[in-house]
């Protein structure tokens, strides 16, 4: 689990373009300044990093980092059952 | 000039031709050649009459997807019925205030159809009580009558269609195209001064097609020509922007246009391991448009991608509008970029250009080229009389690209198209007959290709707990060679804590337009001015707001 949150964290911190210490509950767009290109961007690199695949159309709902964090964990964790 | 056709005649005539759309949505692929949608035009057409939609009734168009859009777009058309496309839900993280937006132009357009995806439908269906002239929520997957040819055709004269950019207040903007405006446009686009597409070309996009570059563009564009076009979802290259050059690559694509951001987009993500084995030789028009130009980008991009056989000389940037149907100015195809290396203090409208003698205070423009065959373009004073060359003033475009009009609109429309002379609300300057586009005298505010009227972004936050109602003003903040920067500044009631306030906004206006927020600034009541109008005095706001931060931390943000 904190695996998981440490890799998230690395990765907001790399897509964003300026220096940000993100919190669990930190939103993506309202505190940390992420513009939905940068969402995105987000997404592309959990998906390489944590190879799993997460559908644009359940993005909107992902508001927190606590958020990516939980999705992330439970899509690793229906990968590793596969 | 070839001759002007009509939408559906365009589509009968492509019919004949080996070619079609590469539809390509997240993992997964489909071809539709052009009989093919000939044919499902023909059907939504004629469930379109069946429905008892009549000749010029509006019919908004709410479908993210491409290709019932397009098969929707052309349908309605052919039953000789005003299809207009409307902004889709960004997110659906914010229906409700989304349905107001979209309320307010059906009801301002007096709009007698929606026609949208099942899920959407019973949402629309709830909007019908506040829009009279709405008389039926058509769900896509219900037009299935026979495909049966109309009896007659739209006039090259006829509305074509509409695309609204801007919706929140009472008059929402429109722009109306005829048969003739978009077939003018495409034809130069496509003509011999322009791109010159002939019988080995192909389209590749991933331009939403509620966009002009994206419909006009890279659909009808490859459709008037009968030539392939590749489409895929703008997420799926905003997720990963190498799957754009992967797919140009695949189907040996050679026109693609994009706006600067895509382009600075490919060179900050595209990986070293995305370039093995890219081979973008094919790519000869690399359009860029749609937003200010922004030179290193393009210089970065051609370094980057030059091992993968992209050629610098492919670039192709542009000026344009919706209003012009796209394209207003091309430069000539395969030559290096043409700039300019001047003051940035000088380029102001009534100014004289001056070449750049302090670096700090220096921009580099890019040429985009003259007028297109058959129109006209004029940088006016603003006594609209046309000044010399290297003078900045506004971009005045005329010609048979010059929109029908904002679509129930008159009163909008003779402010813009006067003398028949469209009003852009850009400014320019013209260098050796070539356009350098430079600034803005309007308030639209321009991110990553896209319009935002600060109408709409005011009207998006009004509502939210410790806004004063009514006293919120939105503007960009216009650099030329840089991206816009978005800034709020709202006038606090006090009901709810600051930060709550700041997030709120953001949140909001990213839900409902996916756009960020630069700056949110609170203010105290009675900072916000309003015209004896009763409108909120945006110039002078704005004014202030960079004054004090020129001055150091003034206003609170």
């Amino acid at each position: 689990m904190s695996t998981i949150a440490e890799g998230v964290m690395d990765i907001l911190k790399n897509v964003s373009r300026r220096p940000i210490e993100p919190a669990l509950s930190n939103d993506l767009v309202a505190d940390l300044g992420f513009d939905s290109l940068q969402v995105l961007e987000v997404v592309a690199e959990l998906e390489d990093r944590f190879d799993i695949a997460i559908a644009v159309d359940d993005v909107p709902s992902t508001r927190t980092v606590a958020d990516v964090v939980d999705r992330v964990t439970r899509l690793v964790a229906a990968r590793s059952n596969a | 000039m070839p001759r002007l056709r009509t939408l559906s005649d365009a589509l009968a005539d492509a019919a004949h031709a080996d070619a079609g759309y590469w539809f390509l949505p997240a993992g997964a692929e489909t071809y539709r050649s052009y009989a093919d949608l000939y044919q499902a035009s023909c059907r939504v057409s004629r469930s379109l009459v069946e429905a008892g939609l009549r000749r010029g009734d509006l019919a908004a168009l709410v479908l993210p997807e491409a290709e019932p859009f397009l098969t929707t777009l052309f349908g309605a058309s052919m039953a000789g019925t005003i299809p207009a496309s409307l902004p889709v839900p960004v997110t659906t993280g914010d229906l409700a205030r989304y349905l107001d937006l979209a309320g307010g132009i059906l009801r301002a357009s007096g709009a007698k159809a929606v026609i949208t995806a099942k899920i959407l439908a019973a949402a629309f269906e709830r909007l019908r009580n506040g829009c009279p002239a709405l008389e039926m929520v058509l769900a896509l997957e219900d037009l299935d009558a026979p495909a049966i040819e109309p009896d007659s055709r739209p006039e090259l004269d006829a509305i074509a269609f509409v695309q609204f950019t801007s919706g929140s207040t009472s008059a929402p903007k429109g722009v109306a195209l005829s048969h003739r405006n978009v077939a003018a446009n495409v034809e130069a686009i496509n003509g011999p001064a322009g791109l010159m597409t002939g019988a080995t070309d192909v389209g590749v996009s991933w331009l939403p097609l509620n966009h002009d570059m994206g419909l006009v563009g890279m659909a009808l564009g490859p459709l008037y020509s009968a030539r392939p076009g590749v489409l895929m979802p703008a997420a799926t290259f905003v997720k990963r922007p190498a799957e754009w050059l992967r797919a140009i690559a695949r189907f040996r694509g050679t026109i693609s246009f994009a706006p600067n951001f895509a382009y600075d987009l490919c060179v900050r993500r595209v990986k070293a391991a995305d370039l093995e084995g890219l081979d973008l030789s094919s790519w000869r028009i690399a359009g860029c448009g749609a937003e200010p130009i922004h030179h290193p980008t393009l210089e970065a991009f051609a370094k980057m991608f030059a091992p993968a056989g992209f050629r610098a000389t492919s670039f192709l940037p542009s000026y344009g509008l919706a209003e012009h149907v796209l394209a207003a100015t091309l430069p000539p195809r395969d030559r290096p970029l043409r700039s300019d290396r001047v003051s940035l203090s000088a380029l102001t409208a009534s100014h004289i250009v001056a070449p750049a003698a302090d670096e700090d205070n220096a921009v580099t423009l890019v040429s985009c080229g003259g007028a297109l065959p058959g129109h006209e373009l004029r940088v006016a004073g603003e006594d609209g009389a046309a000044l010399p060359e290297r003078h900045v003033g506004e971009i005045l475009l005329a010609g048979p690209s010059v929109m029908a009009g904002y679509y129930g609109q008159a009163e909008v429309t003779a402010r813009t198209i006067r003398d028949g002379w469209l009003h852009t609300g850009d400014l320019g300057y013209l260098s050796d007959g070539e356009l350098f586009v430079c600034g803005r005298i309007n308030d639209v505010i321009i991110v990553n290709g896209r319009k935002y009227h600060p109408q709409d972004l005011e009207w998006a936050v009004d509502d939210l707990p410790g806004v004063r109602r009514g006293r919120v003003v939105a503007f960009g903040i216009v650099e030329p060679g840089r991206a816009d920067r978005v800034v709020i500044v709202a006038e606090a009631s006090g009901t709810a804590a600051p930060d709550t306030v700041v997030d709120a906004v953001r949140r909001r206006i990213g839900d409902l337009f996916g756009l960020y927020v630069d700056d949110v600034a609170l203010v105290p009541g009675g900072t916000v001015g309003r015209t004896t109008s009763g409108k909120v005095q945006r110039a002078a706001t704005r004014a202030r707001y960079t004054q004090s931060k020129m001055a150091g931390p003034g206003v609170k943000s």
